[in-house]
């Protein structure tokens, strides 16, 4: 008998949904309907609207308190399906991933976790304090066949020593990628100080659309907000091996609800988010066969990829290694293939 | 019977767990946070995390077997058996060093758990597989270390890693009050952990007993001896009670003996730990075990233990006992314990595959890359740093400085080495001096006067006679950035604590590819020729097992600047590239003033104001002609003999000799001899070591020889004895009357050639 292939999942984070998204939602599925009766109790527009609209309006549709839910949403309704012929043995997750990762592996129920997500997704909403609204910077620091470029690290490092006249933090560590983050000076520093580069036909430093500067204390009101507003959540063991945002590692068996809580809703939010750590230790520890990546967008494929060659997991090192092993043995399954 | 006993063992527990009742359907999950027993500090949330890092260690010891069997593993000692150490990984902080014995899975994966990123079941593989790729050896053995876990790495398979941890202990309050960064809190202690068998090692008990001894004179010593007991020593059984009895009622050292079930050994450890955390004092912590599959892979168990032992023994498997007692107290059920166990062998085995993916070391170079590392510049620069200061030097020597005195052109051998290490205690406020006699005494010749006096006895203070405890304290103070310069008194009281040199000292760089190290210099008297008081113990002149270790440099001055100059040379290239010396001081010379006649004065030189410096492979020349017919290679004793020898040759033979002081014994400074030896008409290696055993004309001959430079080389060398006391001495030692007419038909050699 065949033992289905070990799986990891790795759940993307708000960039995920694209113009090409729409549509991801089947109106009839029980989660969805469940979604939309905590959407209308919040007074929140329709996600079936969303989804369903005819053309991808970025500020409607990249507004935090709509894009977390839509893929949430579209990621869980993946994950069950990959669930049907793969045995999920970790679950990751970038940033917003992380929420999702929760409710994937059981930790929190579809409710509360659906809760956490449209709260903090919320709160992020809020303006912090001081002028202007902050945000997240991408940067590479790989080349384009996703070998370590140190010239990049370099940049990097500096960029985060001299915050010009705003305050710079390091925010989410893509292993492909850096993402920093700061209030408004300093993004703009950033975006004036990091040497422009082009990997493919993308041109960074990068700003993100509608993002805060999350992982960073400068969010810590949205930290107490949320522990305050989200207190009745009930916390679980997880059913399956969670790895979080430090690459530590959440075990059916061992982990302690509260402990996962404080850590999502306090550490997790102020510290950085280490999502290269958090694969690593889910390739290292929990050998998978592969990764599957559900949920709406592409956003994780490259850095996972680049992650798989950095690794050098399953003995691939370079992108032509990763290439030939996808048409043979897919080290990386995604679910869906858009724009 | 079968062999292969890992099925039997894992199928017990599968057994267990199918057939152990479930708890009653209505009956709540236990709370993680209440004890799994009343009264009793074991949570069910703890309880449960310990069994899953044993059972993760002993999916590990399976792997390694199973890819024993297509040789893609390269070690099979096993934890298994011991996984109750995991109860010490989870009570003790990462900021607690560990030093470990080769059965501690359960206790590194538990640590492993303090601090998010690790992995170290991956690690372990990794290690197992003998990956470049681990994290630690980079292949070089299957160590358990850390880094970021704060474990020092060693093979730990003659109990040799106690002294160190010993002389961590030791060294922890006194780092803290020189100002030095250990990076640690004030109440850390050290673990040092080893088996029934290897408690029987002199090196155990040295290091137990300067424990103890600190004690007894007052100084802190916060740490846990910990004796992981499976009552055998490979093949041979270790007496019933042995370790009790032995270290049950000894003076100074709290015994706590752990067995039972998990939560009874959790409550013994944690108390232990609090003793030694809060009294800073050693405690000698008895963890009960069993030794499951033998003593590695290869070892045939049932050679010399019987079907119904073995069995027995499979019986009392920790791992089985802890399920139980979860299951049977409520912390676990058996549904949810399969699944763990299921799970974990799964993943770890395919991580096991994964490891032999993983790249090895291939080349020369990638293995000794980190085993001697040496920068010369830096050396160089840091023989300069920090500049010593007219203020600092003053408050030092005091109104006036060696090199004003009276007369400064007058100075031994012993005068010098004494201003030497006081120049470097002065600007080095890291480096401590220690040994027998070297601090109220001065030392038993005089070399280390005055400098407890005027440095202090947080840095220069007397040991115990126990030259394994001084090595051990000079690595445990090393490895919290101390700059260690201890004194073996006498070189042949160097074999006696060889293996602190040889196994530990000089492989950690190895083991740890570089990222633990242990600088030190070792100042040791030796070599013969001491007039009036002798015996071989005072006048070994046996190089050659120091010659033996890798990476170990060698230092031997032969006059009072050099010593000065190569002492400095040798501080800094412990200090920068984290080497270990040994300094070899020669005691004959100690107080030589004269060199050809009574009162000439010619072995008394000027002191080199620091930073003046020597490095391996500068050699001294004398008589740096280019038309000497002659070349005497030599060193220490053997170099003035040489010069005195010279002299005759020109007087009496009208032949041109030059004369040229190795200094460094290791490495040897084959360059500067070749390019002399390439202008000479004749050479002599004069060796006043034993001619045999690795000594240096055996490598400087054979160079030559091989690389064809020169004429044909010729030796004298000490006669392969041992020293024997008074007149006999020179029937032994190499007498300049030999040197002379060895010299002659090497200069004969050019014209027979």
């Amino acid at each position: 008998m065949n033992r289905p292939p070990r799986a990891v999942v790795v759940c993307p984070g708000r960039g995920a949904y694209t113009s090409a998204s729409l549509g991801s939602l089947p109106a009839d599925h029980p989660i969805v309907r469940r979604a939309e009766d905590h959407r209308a109790a919040l007074g929140l527009e329709p996600l079936l609207a969303l989804d369903g609209a005819e053309r991808f309006d970025p500020a409607r549709h990249l507004r935090p308190a709509n894009a977390s839910p839509l893929i949430f949403l579209a990621t869980l309704l993946d994950v069950e399906e990959a669930a049907r012929d793969h045995e999920l043995v970790g679950v990751i997750g970038n940033s917003l991933g992380w929420y999702t990762a929760l409710t994937v592996a059981g930790a929190l129920s579809f409710d509360d976790g659906f809760r956490l997500v449209q709260q903090m997704a919320l709160l992020q909403e809020q303006p912090i304090a001081g002028d202007g609204p902050g945000g997240q910077v991408i940067y590479p620091l790989t080349d384009a066949g996703w070998q370590p470029d140190e010239r990049l690290t370099a940049s990097v490092a500096d960029a985060l020593l001299d915050g010009g006249e705003g305050q710079v933090f390091e925010s989410i560590d893509l292993g492909a990628y850096a993402v920093l983050a700061g209030d408004e000076p300093g993004v703009q520093g950033l975006l004036r100080r990091l040497p422009p580069v082009k990997v493919g036909d993308r041109l960074y430093p990068l700003r993100l659309a509608l993002h805060g500067p999350y992982h960073t204390p400068l969010v810590a009101p949205v930290a107490s907000a949320a522990a305050e507003q989200l207190r009745d959540l009930a916390w679980r063991r997880p059913a399956i091996t969670l790895v979080d945002g430090r690459g530590g590692r959440w075990t059916p068996w061992s982990s302690e609800p509260a402990a996962l809580r404080d850590y999502t809703l306090g550490g997790q939010v102020v510290t950085p988010y280490r999502f290269a750590s958090s694969l690593r230790v889910a390739l290292r520890e929990l050998a998978p066969d592969l990764l599957v990546l559900p949920g709406p967008g592409n956003s994780m494929g490259g850095i996972c990829a680049a992650g798989v060659v950095m690794e050098g997991y399953h003995g691939i090192r370079s992108r032509a290694d990763f290439d030939e092993a996808q048409r043979a043995v897919p080290v990386i399954l995604s679910m869906r293939r858009e724009g | 019977m079968t062999f292969d006993r890992v099925p039997v063992v894992e199928a017990a527990l599968d057994a267990y767990l199918e057939t152990a009742p479930e708890a009653a359907p209505a009956s709540a999950p236990r709370a993680l946070d209440e004890p799994v027993t009343p009264g009793r500090s074991l949570t069910v949330g703890a309880a449960r995390a310990l069994f899953e890092d044993q059972v993760t260690s002993r999916a590990i010891d399976v792997t390694a077997r199973e890819l024993k069997k297509t040789d893609r593993s390269y070690y099979t000692i096993s934890s298994a058996g011991h996984e109750n150490d995991a109860v010490l990984g989870a009570l003790l902080r990462i900021d607690d060093p560990a030093f470990l014995h080769y059965r501690s899975g359960g206790f590194m994966i538990s640590r492993a758990r303090q601090l998010p990123g690790t992995t170290p079941a991956f690690d372990a593989l990794l290690g197992i597989v003998a990956s470049s790729q681990d994290p630690i050896a980079q292949g070089r053995h299957k160590v358990w270390g850390s880094r970021p876990l704060w474990v020092p790495p060693q093979t730990s398979t003659i109990a040799s890693h106690l002294p160190k941890a010993m002389g961590t202990a030791f060294s922890l309050a006194r780092a803290r009050r020189l100002g030095v960064a250990t990076q640690l809190p004030p109440d850390a202690i050290v673990m040092c952990s080893f088996g029934d068998a290897s408690a029987n090692h002199a090196s155990a008990l040295s290091a137990i007993n300067t424990a103890r001894y600190a004690v007894r004179i007052g100084l802190p010593m916060p740490i846990l001896f910990v004796c992981e007991d499976n009552d055998t020593g490979i093949s041979v059984p270790t007496p019933e009670g042995w370790i009790a009895d032995t270290f049950g009622n000894q003076g100074h050292l709290r015994y706590c003996l752990a067995d039972g079930d998990l939560d009874e050994i959790w409550e013994v450890a944690a108390e232990a730990i609090r003793f030694v955390r809060h009294a800073r004092q050693p405690a000698f912590l008895h963890l009960r075990t069993v030794r499951l599959w033998g003593h590695a892979g290869s070892d045939a168990e049932h050679a010399y233990r019987s079907q119904a032992e073995i069995a027995a023994n499979e019986a009392r498997d920790p791992l089985l006992r802890n399920a139980r007692r979860l299951v049977e107290t409520g912390a676990a059920s058996p549904v949810e314990l399969r699944a763990l166990v299921r799970d974990t062998r799964r993943r770890v085995l395919e991580a096991g595959e994964e490891a032999t993916r993983r790249p090895r070391l291939e080349t020369t170079a990638e293995v000794v890359a980190p085993m001697a590392p040496y920068h010369p510049d830096r050396v160089a620069l840091r023989a300069a740093t920090p500049p010593p200061t007219a203020e600092g030097r003053r408050a030092a020597f005091g109104e006036s400085l060696p090199e004003e005195q009276a007369n400064p052109n007058a100075r031994t051998l012993a005068g010098n080495l004494n201003a030497a290490l006081a120049d470097e205690l002065a600007r080095r406020p890291e480096m401590i001096l220690f040994g027998e006699d070297v601090a109220r005494k001065g030392g038993v010749y005089n070399v280390t006067n005055g400098l407890q006096r005027r440095f202090g006895a947080g840095r220069v203070f007397d040991t115990l006679l126990d030259e394994t405890s001084i090595l051990g304290i000079a690595q445990g103070a090393a490895h919290l950035g101390l700059l260690p310069v201890p004194e073996i008194q006498y070189l042949a009281y160097i074999h006696n604590a060889l293996d602190q040199v040889r196994g530990e000292a000089a492989s950690l760089q190895f083991f740890s590819s570089g990222q633990f190290r242990n600088p030190m210099v070792i100042r040791v008297p030796g070599l013969a020729y001491q007039r009036g008081f002798g015996g071989h113990f005072h006048n070994d002149n046996s190089v050659g097992a120091l010659r033996d270790i890798p990476g170990l440099v060698l230092a031997v001055p032969s006059r009072g600047d050099d010593a000065a100059r190569m002492l400095r040379g040798a501080i800094a290239m412990a200090a920068e590239d984290g080497r270990v010396v040994v300094f070899l001081e020669p005691i004959a010379l100690y107080h030589e003033k004269d060199l050809h006649a009574d009162g000439d004065g010619g072995w008394l030189f000027g002191y080199p104001p620091p930073p003046d410096h020597l490095l391996p492979g500068q050699v001294g020349v004398y008589e740096a002609d280019d038309e000497a017919d002659l070349l005497l290679v030599s060193y220490a004793n053997g170099l003035r003999l040489s010069l005195r020898a010279a002299r005759r040759l020109r007087d009496e033979h009208d032949i041109r000799a030059r004369v040229i002081d190795l200094r460094w014994l290791n490495p040897l400074p084959f360059e500067a001899i070749r390019t002399h030896a390439a202008r000479a008409g004749g050479v002599l290696v004069v060796d006043e070591c034993r001619s045999t055993g690795g000594g240096v004309a055996d490598a400087i001959v054979a160079d030559l020889a091989e690389a064809g430079i020169g004429p044909r080389p010729a030796s004298v060398r000490a006669v392969d004895s041992f020293v024997p006391l008074g007149p006999a001495t020179a029937a032994v030692l190499v007498g300049e009357d030999q040197i002379v007419a060895a010299a002659l038909l090497a200069a004969g050699e050019r014209t027979a050639r």
